[in-house]
């Protein structure tokens, strides 16, 4: 659905998106992820056809962004960032605009209106102002546009911004809903977002694709950060000794301790679940284990590291 | 007429014809258009300029009535009607007013990225946005036309003037013209709308009047008599006498079409920059 292949935009003195290339295939949900200032915005932009790249080629469905921009525009539905609406405009009235602008016709214009009214739920403000309208619904709003046309790839561009809660809950379902019948690349900063609702990843930083994996393979891929929680009791001083002796054991640290309970983290070789020798030592021992947890890495850790290693 | 100037007149109907035909036949540019003068005419600026405008042309409409009664000299109505100033005092509003927020609002609130990721192309927004202007402006001229209409139909002296209202109506749109293009291109240059309408304003004002200003300035001749030749003022007085003169017909139009072309490009480069 997206091909991209050394995308590059460099500004005066600083370049922006340096060499990208990736792919999303159709029906995919791929997180666009990245800290803030890191080229999302921009290789979604060039992606959209609003700038054009200083060197590289995108293809969206086979259309050059660039040389058959107007094909590649028709098969895009495009949310950008912080929703920017025409305040002068009844709800309604604004999507037969787009509509019309996005070269439908009759009675599909009725039909696929009511099809994205209903699916963002917003039948009810259809008569509203825009301007009287509340972040979410102009969130809403944002995307009935996108949706009109019922293009093959959505874009959106940090969609969840300064939602509350509940309504980003209520747009990770309604996400999820459309992945059915769409390609979606969703950009954003949030990464239980990405755990939650994508199967792939990109990673972004300086303008560098420094990640392209599942979720879960990200995950993996994160060594360091696989460790055993540990809630254990007994007079025996010799605890973190003991524990240190298991192999595969790379470092044991006290966290802290409260009524005799000593609360302890094990570090651990990628996988190695220890959980089976630890509980096999105690009962030697005769210690008291109230928890014993194995922790799977989280994609923060994965994201935060390979960011921070990349920029260091 | 000789050759050349048949080559300027066919060079002059291109420039003009095509764009709007080209226009009128792109689908997306009429739905732009529909939507740019619905929100023109629904937003409160619209109406405070149409009731400025019938008023003030109320005013030099009866001011040129009382002259006319009280003197017995050789002048038109249409004439003394037009070169009043509060008939100018309009003028000047109008453009700065009703063309600054055609692209500035939009990359202020951000619209130009939803307008320009729609399957539409850079020109067809442009001259939407133009023609919409151009559009309002015609429409803000018609009450006028019926003040000198009324007058006809109770005096019963019909027609006595034609040829010089349709002078003056006729340098009215090519003013029109050639100015809501230069609102165009202030206010695809900026975000701030003020910055674009007191940069249309300032031009407009320069334009129309350079000749009066130049003519107490220490420059030389030439650059005087040169800068004579452009300014607004000198065309006006041409036109109201009733003379529809191809000069100013080939300045403005041909200036116009550059103008909009500048401010394409423009568009298009900050969509580089950006």
């Amino acid at each position: 659905m997206i091909k991209v292949s050394n995308l590059s935009k460099k500004y005066v003195g600083k370049s922006a998106v340096d060499q990208i290339s990736f792919s999303v295939d159709q029906g995919e949900i791929v997180g666009f992820l990245g800290p803030n200032g890191a080229g999302k915005t921009t290789t979604i932009r060039m992606l959209t056809g609003y700038i054009p790249p200083t060197s590289g080629t995108a293809k969206i469905g086979g259309h050059d962004i660039f040389s058959e921009s107007l094909l590649a525009k028709q098969k895009i539905g495009y949310m950008p960032e912080n929703v920017p609406l025409y305040d002068d405009m009844r709800v309604r009235e604004y999507l037969l605009f787009r509509a019309e602008l996005k070269g439908l016709r009759g009675q599909e214009i009725k039909k696929n209106m009511n099809e994205a009214l209903e699916l963002c739920s917003i039948k009810t403000i259809k008569s509203q102002m825009i301007s009287s309208l509340s972040k979410g619904f102009r969130q809403r709003v944002g995307l009935a546009d996108a949706l009109i046309n019922k293009p093959p790839l959505l874009i959106l561009d940090e969609p969840t911004n300064g939602l509350d809660p509940s309504q980003i809950r209520s747009f990770r379902e309604l996400i999820k809903e459309l992945a059915e019948k769409h390609t979606i690349l969703i950009s954003t900063h949030i990464l239980s977002e990405v755990e939650l609702i994508c199967d792939r990843v990109l990673i972004i930083n300086e303008g560098k694709l420094i990640g392209n994996n599942t979720p879960h393979e990200l995950s993996e891929k994160m060594r360091s950060s696989t460790t055993i929680n540990l809630e254990i009791k007994s007079h025996d001083n010799n605890i973190k000794e003991d524990i240190s002796k298991i192999s595969g054991v790379k470092k044991v640290t006290l966290e802290k301790e409260e009524n005799g309970w000593k609360f302890m983290r094990i570090r651990v070789d990628y996988g190695n679940d220890l959980r089976e020798e630890i509980m096999h030592l105690g009962s030697k021992r005769d210690w008291l284990i109230r928890e014993i947890h194995f922790q799977r890495s989280k994609l923060e850790d994965a994201y935060i590291e390979m960011v921070q290693s990349k920029s260091n | 007429m000789e050759r050349s100037q048949y080559i300027i007149l066919i060079l002059l109907i291109f420039i003009t014809v095509t764009p709007t035909v080209y226009f009128l036949l792109s689908r997306t540019g009429v739905i732009i258009l529909k939507k740019e003068l619905k929100s023109i005419i629904y937003s409160p600026i619209a109406w405070i300029i149409i009731s400025l405008v019938m008023l003030l042309n109320g005013f030099s409409f009866t001011a040129a009535l009382e002259i006319l009664r009280k003197n017995d000299i050789d002048e038109t109505l249409v004439g003394y009607t037009f070169s009043s100033t509060s008939f100018w005092l309009t003028y000047f509003f109008i453009f700065p007013v009703i063309t600054m927020r055609l692209f500035a609002e939009e990359h202020k609130i951000g619209t130009i990225e939803t307008l320009l990721t729609a399957p539409v192309k850079t020109i067809d927004v442009l001259l939407a946005k133009y023609f919409s202007c151009l559009l309002f402006y015609i429409i803000l001229w018609i009450p006028s036309v019926l003040n000198f209409i009324l007058l006809w139909l109770s005096s019963k002296e019909n027609g006595s003037a034609i040829g010089s209202l349709g002078g003056a109506y006729s340098i009215i749109l090519l003013l029109g013209i050639f100015n809501i293009s230069i609102g165009c291109l202030t206010s695809a240059l900026t975000k701030n709308q003020l910055v674009a309408a007191m940069a249309c304003f300032t031009f407009c004002m320069l334009h129309f009047l350079i000749g009066f200003i130049l003519q107490d300035l220490p420059v030389p001749e030439l650059w005087r008599n040169g800068l004579f030749y452009v300014s607004t003022v000198n065309h006006v007085e041409v036109f109201i006498n009733g003379l529809i003169d191809s000069r100013q017909l080939v300045y403005y139009l041909s200036f116009t079409a550059l103008i909009l072309l500048i401010t394409y490009k423009i568009l298009e480069f900050r969509k580089w920059k950006a």
